[in-house]
């Protein structure tokens, strides 16, 4: 290990045990009760379990055509790997070893960055490998890039790098699953660097075991006329957090983060997101949706920054959130920040039920209410899958999340 | 039109100087600057109070020894130090105990007529009873026996606990604690002088209440106290409204007002704030760290809450609603302006308790100069709050480049019967409806007002009739030298 590398682990490890968890006490944590991880984990939960010796059983997204890189419980797996010629994609563990230097700037922790906690110190102290990717200017992979991220319980620190040329372009899609029984955190920082026109589709896709922790972060940092698409869905898990900071920092870039959330159970979700816009003629557009039923709480806080100086800011924002259960509870709080006049910004938030009338509609051309309900539901979600162009995701998307809504029995039927 | 003319930008015409800015030379009986339980205790002899109000101020001062000053609101300010406000301060003509407007001080009607408030001519021109506090006490208070004879009682807080002690008692402190807030528990313990209105059972107002309120002595802290409460079945308009004199020194004021409303009673509560700014340095200016909150005890009880707010160098409030009857109503509707260095922190807090409550949020921010200003908003379904429903609008526009506007809404909703709506935008004054009022010959500041007129029209709809007109004004005088 160099000496720079290893400085910066010692400062984040300190930096980690000044801080420790974040507590509902902190703003940016008020809903969501982090004390669970230490009671599953106990008092040692941010020890990584395992080398990643062992495969993890395969999930198939069927259907998709794309490179892949598979890891057990947060270590890169060779063998069932499958990389793209042509650009650079390595693992974090191998990089590390053979040129130190280059990882230092990939995991250094900013103390001061928003929304950084404990969590992300313990991320950049402890994570042992992730990805690695270069893809140089005016290319484009011929096919999507796969992160398969499969879980089998214990804490896992994961740390991710994208770089993007200028005129580059990538579809990548972090997938994380776990079908075990056993209580385990995923604790994932990724970060994203779009250099001038570059071009960047993101699929996050949550569907950890009943029993996983899952923290996330996603740091985008945008040159002129880049653009970014995010997709994250929620839909595994017991306890979720994401962190999504996407920073415009140059003129004409652009961003738009989706969001989908269906919880049930005891399910807690939560994603904090951040737009800075920092330069003129910037736009961000951001749509979360999320379906509760059960006992299951969603969490939802976005916060749009508009830097002095950013004119002809665009950016508009929405929330809606459907409660299918008398039990189930949102806290929602869509901010904005504005310290310039030439600016066009809004947001919207609606909480509700099942609309009454078009349940009516439904009924009264002899669809039963059952069923009505169940198109409607569908039809809420999947209006925020419906943005999403890689429809092998989306098909794999639909299926995994209306399967968790035990009222929905002829799915394919619903599908188009 | 003439070439400089055109080439005018909106922010040169929002440096008005501040118009009601003046002191009115009186002789005041104040307290040296400090607080400890002795001020408390000399409060407390000086309004002749009776042993379990100074247990309770006493109580307050203890638990607010404990608390921590708040910072999270989105403001800038110097600290603030306590030991260094007066906490006491009377007007010396009170002490011969005006009866009727005729024995007032000459000198107080004059500030008044300044003002433009005549407090004679309202008595028989705007039908409104005036409860004129200066500085911490009440000098006049008119209208007196025709709401006498509908059972309606109108009058300075200290006569009240002496007058209807049990009244007090059973109210006060209970929408807002003693310990509620940091500020909340040092009004508590330092309270002089504020209204208290009881409207009986099944009564109608029979005229719109209102009080004048002034800060008027040097470096004093005003500590008001409002309890206003409607019994089953009433109904009360009251109006608040404030300017105070131009002078260097910031001054705290940290007001508390509690809303009781039992079954079916309706209170309407409307407020036009014009309190120095300070200068366009951001020297001197009014903090005004105040608490309202209302709490809808009955079934269908409804308050509103209307709000001006142009004045205050620091404005930090949030007038609330605990719906907790079965189907009652809170509204709030609010237009704040904030230019120069003003910094406002505003908005409202909806807490549905009770099944079918409603609740409407309108609040325009408009930003212009080096302003800044936050809508921060709460609206909270509980579960047992079936059927709640909530609309919130909130929309800010930002004149000039150097002003913010921000949004904190927080919702929170744990019933899935509720219906929650919010939407909020931002963005400054279009060029293209400028541009549209000014080639129909339209100057530019004209063009503006009209603009911002339209721009409020949905919050001063809300307000009674003489009010709309003066937060008309007020609007007009503000933006002047700020927009077109």
């Amino acid at each position: 290990m160099s000496g720079s590398l290893q400085t910066l682990r010692q400062q984040a490890w300190q930096a980690f045990e000044e801080k420790g968890l974040p507590t509902t006490r902190d703003e940016d944590w008020k809903y969501t009760d982090l004390s669970r991880i230490q009671t599953l984990l106990g008092e040692q939960w941010w020890q990584p379990a395992g080398t990643g010796a062992v495969a993890i059983d395969m999930v198939e997204l069927p259907g998709l055509d794309a490179w892949r890189m598979v890891f057990n419980n947060g270590y890169f797996d060779p063998a069932r790997s499958e990389l793209p010629p042509g650009v650079t994609i390595t693992s974090l563990a191998s990089l590390m070893q053979d040129e130190p230097a280059k990882v230092v700037d990939l995991l250094a922790y900013q103390p001061d960055a928003p929304l950084s906690s404990g969590l992300t110190a313990a991320n950049s102290a402890l994570a042992a490998d992730g990805a690695c990717i270069c893809i140089p200017a005016n290319t484009r992979l011929d096919q999507p890039l796969y992160l398969l991220h499969l879980n089998s319980g214990g804490t896992a620190h994961l740390r991710t790098g994208i770089e993007l040329g200028p005129h580059a372009e990538l579809e990548v899609i972090e997938h994380f699953h776990g079908q075990h029984s056993e209580a385990g955190l995923t604790n994932s920082v990724t970060a994203i660097r779009l250099a001038a026109g570059a071009r960047c589709t993101h699929y996050r896709l949550q569907l950890e075991a009943a029993k996983q922790c899952h923290s996330g972060r996603v740091e985008v940092s945008q040159k002129a006329d880049s653009s970014y698409q995010l997709h994250a869905v929620e839909l595994g898990g017991m306890l979720s957090r994401c962190d999504v900071i996407s920073r415009l920092d140059e003129r004409g870039a652009s961003c738009e983060l989706g969001g989908l959330f269906v919880a049930t159970g005891r399910q807690h979700i939560d994603h904090h997101t951040r737009i800075e816009h920092n330069a003129p003629y910037c736009s961000s557009r951001e749509s979360y949706r999320s379906v509760l039923d059960g006992r299951s709480h969603g969490v939802f806080n976005g916060k749009i920054v508009v830097a002095k100086g950013a004119i002809k800011t665009d950016s508009a924002q929405n929330n809606a959130n459907l409660l299918l259960s008398p039990d189930a509870a949102v806290d929602t709080k869509p901010e904005l920040e504005i310290y310039h006049d030439d600016v066009k910004c809004a947001h919207g938030v609606t909480v509700g039920q099942l609309d009454k009338n078009q349940l009516f509609y439904l009924k009264s051309r002899g669809i039963a209410e059952e069923e009505a309900k169940q198109l409607l539901t569908v039809a809420f979600a999947d209006e925020q899958l419906a943005r999403m162009n890689n429809h092998s995701i989306r098909r794999f998307i639909e299926r995994a999340a209306f399967a968790k809504l035990p009222s929905i029995t002829d799915l394919e039927g619903m599908l188009v | 039109m003439s070439e400089t003319r055109q080439e005018r930008k909106p922010e040169e015409f929002t440096g008005r100087e501040y118009e009601a800015g003046f002191v009115t030379d009186i002789e005041t009986d104040t307290l040296p600057p400090g607080l400890n339980e002795d001020v408390i205790r000399h409060i407390s002899a000086k309004k002749e109070e009776p042993e379990w109000l100074l247990n309770w101020r006493l109580e307050a001062f203890r638990h607010w020894q404990t608390m921590q000053e708040p910072h999270w609101a989105h403001v800038n300010y110097p600290p603030i130090d306590y030991q260094a406000i007066s906490y006491y301060s009377a007007p010396k003509s009170q002490k011969d105990g005006p009866k009727s407007l005729d024995e007032v001080d000459p000198k107080l009607l004059e500030t008044y007529a300044k003002l433009g408030i005549p407090l004679r001519e309202q008595e028989f021109l705007a039908g409104v009873a005036v409860d004129a506090v200066f500085d911490s006490v009440s000098v006049a208070t008119t209208f007196k026996g025709k709401l006498k004879d509908a059972g309606v009682i109108f009058c300075p807080i200290s006569e009240a606990v002496r007058e209807y002690p049990e009244l007090v008692q059973q109210y006060l402190g209970t929408v807002v604690p003693t310990g509620d807030n940091f500020y909340a528990a040092l009004n508590s313990a330092v309270f002089t002088d504020g209204s208290f209105v009881y409207i009986p059972k099944g009564v109608r107002c029979p005229m719109e209440l209102s009080t004048y309120f002034r800060i008027n002595a040097l470096n004093t802290g005003q500590f008001e106290r409002t309890l206003i409460i409607a019994d089953e079945g009433s109904y009360v308009s009251y109006l608040e409204g404030c300017t105070a004199p131009q002078r260097d020194e910031n001054q705290l004021h940290a007001a508390v007002v509690e809303l009781v409303a039992l079954d079916d009673a309706r209170i309407k509560y409307s407020t036009v704030q014009n309190w120095y700014p300070g200068d366009e340095n951001g020297v001197g200016g009014i903090y005004n760290f105040v608490t309202k909150r209302a709490d809808c005890r009955g079934a269908r009880s409804r308050v509103s809450w209307t709000q001006v707010e142009t004045g205050s160098a620091i404005t930090w409030k949030y007038p609330s609603c605990i719906l907790r009857g079965d189907d009652s109503v809170g509204e709030f509707y609010s237009v704040a302006l904030t230019k120069m260095r003003q910094e406002a922190d505003t908005g409202t807090k909806m807490i549905h308790i009770g099944k079918n409550t409603r609740s409407t949020i309108v609040s325009k921010g408009i930003s212009a100069g080096f302003g800044q200003q936050s809508y921060r908003g709460l609206v909270r379904i509980g579960k047992s709050a079936e059927g709640a429903r909530n609309y919130t609008q909130c929309d800010s526009l930002l004149i000039g480049e150097n002003c913010g506007a921000h949004t904190f809404p927080y919702v929170e909703v744990k019933n899935p019967t509720a219906t929650m709506e919010h939407e909020a935008t931002t963005s400054k004054i279009g060029e293209d409806q400028l541009f549209y009022c000014q080639s129909r010959g339209i100057s530019e500041e004209d063009a503006v007002n009209m603009i911002v007129n339209g721009f409020c029209k949905d919050v001063f709809n809300e307000l009674p009739m003489e009010f709309a007109v003066e937060a008309n004004r007020l609007m007009e005088v503000s933006l002047e030298g700020a927009v077109g």
